[in-house]
């Protein structure tokens, strides 16, 4: 059974997570505070932990570090709006992705499945369907509606780092430390020249695109085919 | 500010004696007296009573010992001269009482006049809350209590329907409560730009993206040319400001009509315009739709607060831009903002492959 950590401070939120993910079949543990959640995550072994950023005790990313240091289990947190650099430190911090308060059940499961589904997935794993566009992580080929495409390396290692963390957010800091080296975590124009080309060679319309996603002022998400 | 009135005082006094020593011999004592008593008038306009006194004070001393017989004393012998002392102070006195009544009146003016205005706004902000936040609390307390107390009563769509509302309803009332918050941390001045270097075109990617099913009704057109030059931003707040026009676009057109996002450079500033075909904009004053509070005249429940184009007015000008809306020749209105251009850091270009 898939067992889920949710670690909240408001019991009313609890209550509504631990029946929503009850009801998928998920079994639920909640920990009312990050030291609670940090117990929790050690003695359960959860599969995925929902952590909220405004924790009683101490900050919900420091709860993220503290599991990052000796699990990789995928770590949604949840977020107040308009809150972009909160949600970048716990991005950079170690967590997945971000759920951003208010927030429906049908978004809820979507991220939840995404997360999970990331943390099963093996390192290289099959080819990514991107609509009409295919991509062969291991021999580094990309095709679009049947043609080849050439993408240049470092349009190649954008597009491994975003597909390692498929569904998830990636964020400029952690896509600039990866492709181009730590010097160039500032260098965000990189990032909207190299994505432009992406898209330009993988989107159907490359102005709204279905699968390189911009999170306005936190990263990108790279969604494949495979996500309902 | 409060000193500056006693230098004046001085100063003036100084200036009028050395007019004085100038013009004696050739003139009358009188029109000695005269010129003291235009500097005692100046002061007693320009700053308030205390430095008219003084100039007053400093005038006579200055007249008496200097120009009234016996000269290098403060001694008067003609008894006429005590009355010119008399009248240069007392004009000191009333010129400056005038004008300081005046001062007080305007000062009580504009403070009347804020009160109006913060109280003009307390008011539409309590319109606006208790209509737009009220109605939807109402729908949801009413709709939740029949699920809770009567759920069992009603029938599976029923229920469905009820949740429904409660969910869409409450979905609505936080975008409106989030908005709120939004204006009052701009207007307060809390929020500090993270500009980075972004893609308008991402940027409204995005939100298309976000929007979604709010924008389904409508024709979208966007044109936004190839060669776009990066703009360095808070794209999260830039996100929100082109939210708020295009959700405002799509509120106030009738759907199935085109809606168009634009954007070009023009000269050191890149131009971005959302124009629609709908019913043009409001009779009257095309700025004051950018006000606080302010709904469209065609809006009926469910329009919001009427806070989505303060909130991309406050944001634009954050940026340094401008913001106005224009009524369309054929029909339809253009909201357009502006984002000063900067030279974007270059990219180095990627070696060739072999």
């Amino acid at each position: 059974m898939t067992t889920i950590l949710v670690v909240e401070d408001e019991p009313e939120i609890r209550r509504f997570l631990r029946s929503t993910l009850g009801a998928e079949g998920y079994r639920v543990v909640e920990a009312p505070n990050a030291r609670r959640g940090s117990v929790d995550a050690g003695t359960h072994k959860p599969d995925l932990a929902i952590v909220d950023l405004a924790l009683p005790d101490y900050d919900g990313r420091e709860l993220i570090r503290d599991i990052r240091k000796w699990s990789s289990m995928p770590i949604v947190v949840l977020s107040a709006r308009h809150q972009e650099r909160t949600k970048i430190e716990a991005l950079d911090a170690g967590a997945d992705d971000y759920i951003t308060k208010p927030f429906g059940v049908g978004e809820l499961l979507a991220r939840v499945r995404a997360a999970l589904r990331h943390a099963a997935r093996s390192p290289a794993g099959q080819a990514l369907v991107l609509g009409s566009a295919k991509v062969d992580l291991e021999k580094r080929r990309a095709w679009r509606d049947g043609a080849e495409v050439h993408l240049t390396p470092i349009e190649f290692r954008l597009l491994a780092f975003l597909a390692k963390h498929l569904g998830m957010v990636v964020t400029h800091r952690q896509l600039l430390a990866e492709v181009w080296g730590p010097p160039y975590v500032e260098q965000t124009h990189y990032l909207r020249i190299y994505m432009k080309q992406l898209r330009d060679k993988l989107e159907a319309d490359a102005l709204r695109p279905r699968h390189f996603l911009t999170e306005s002022g936190v990263g990108y998400r790279l969604v494949a085919d495979e996500e309902p | 500010m409060r000193w500056t009135g006693y230098a004046w005082a001085a100063g003036a006094t100084a200036a009028c004696t050395a007019a004085g020593v100038a013009m004696h011999g050739r003139f009358d004592l009188v029109n000695i007296a005269m010129v003291y008593l235009l500097a005692v008038v100046i002061v007693a306009l320009r700053y308030s009573r205390g430095p008219a006194v003084v100039t007053s004070v400093l005038s006579i001393a200055a007249f008496d010992y200097l120009f009234v017989p016996p000269q290098g004393t403060f001694t008067v012998e003609d008894v006429q001269y005590l009355l010119t002392f008399g009248i240069m102070l007392a004009v000191g006195l009333i010129i400056s009482g005038l004008t300081d009544s005046v001062r007080a009146r305007a000062r009580a003016q504009a403070k009347l006049e804020a009160a109006a205005e913060t109280e003009r706004l307390r008011s539409t902000l309590l319109a606006s809350i208790s209509h737009d936040l009220r109605t939807p609390l109402a729908v949801m307390c009413g709709a939740s209590s029949s699920l809770a107390e009567r759920g069992e009563r009603l029938s599976a769509e029923e229920r469905q329907a009820l949740a429904r509302s409660v969910y869409e309803q409450a979905r609505e009332m936080s975008e409106q409560v989030a908005k709120l918050l939004q204006m009052t941390r701009l207007e307060s001045g809390a929020i500090e730009l993270q500009r980075d270097w972004d893609s308008l075109a991402e940027i409204a990617g995005a939100v298309l993206e976000r929007l979604g099913d709010r924008l389904a009704g409508h024709r979208l057109i966007l044109e936004l040319p190839e060669d776009l030059p990066l703009v360095r931003v808070d794209a999260a707040l830039i996100d929100q400001a082109l939210a708020n026009l295009l959700e405002n676009a799509a509120r106030h057109t009738p759907s199935g009509t085109l809606v168009r996002l634009r954007a070009k450079r023009e000269a050191a500033e890149l131009v971005v315009s959302i124009e629609d075909y709908g019913p043009g904009l409001p009779e009257g004053d095309a700025e004051r739709i950018f006000a606080k509070f302010e709904h469209g005249a065609a809006e009926g429940a469910g329009g919001g607060v009427g806070l989505g184009l303060a909130i991309c007015r406050a944001i634009v000008r954050l940026h340094g831009g401008r913001v106005w809306a224009e009524q369309l020749p054929g029909g339809g209105s253009a909201f357009r903002f502006t984002l000063p251009l900067e030279e974007p850091p270059s990219v180095p270009a990627e070696p060739a492959l072999a």
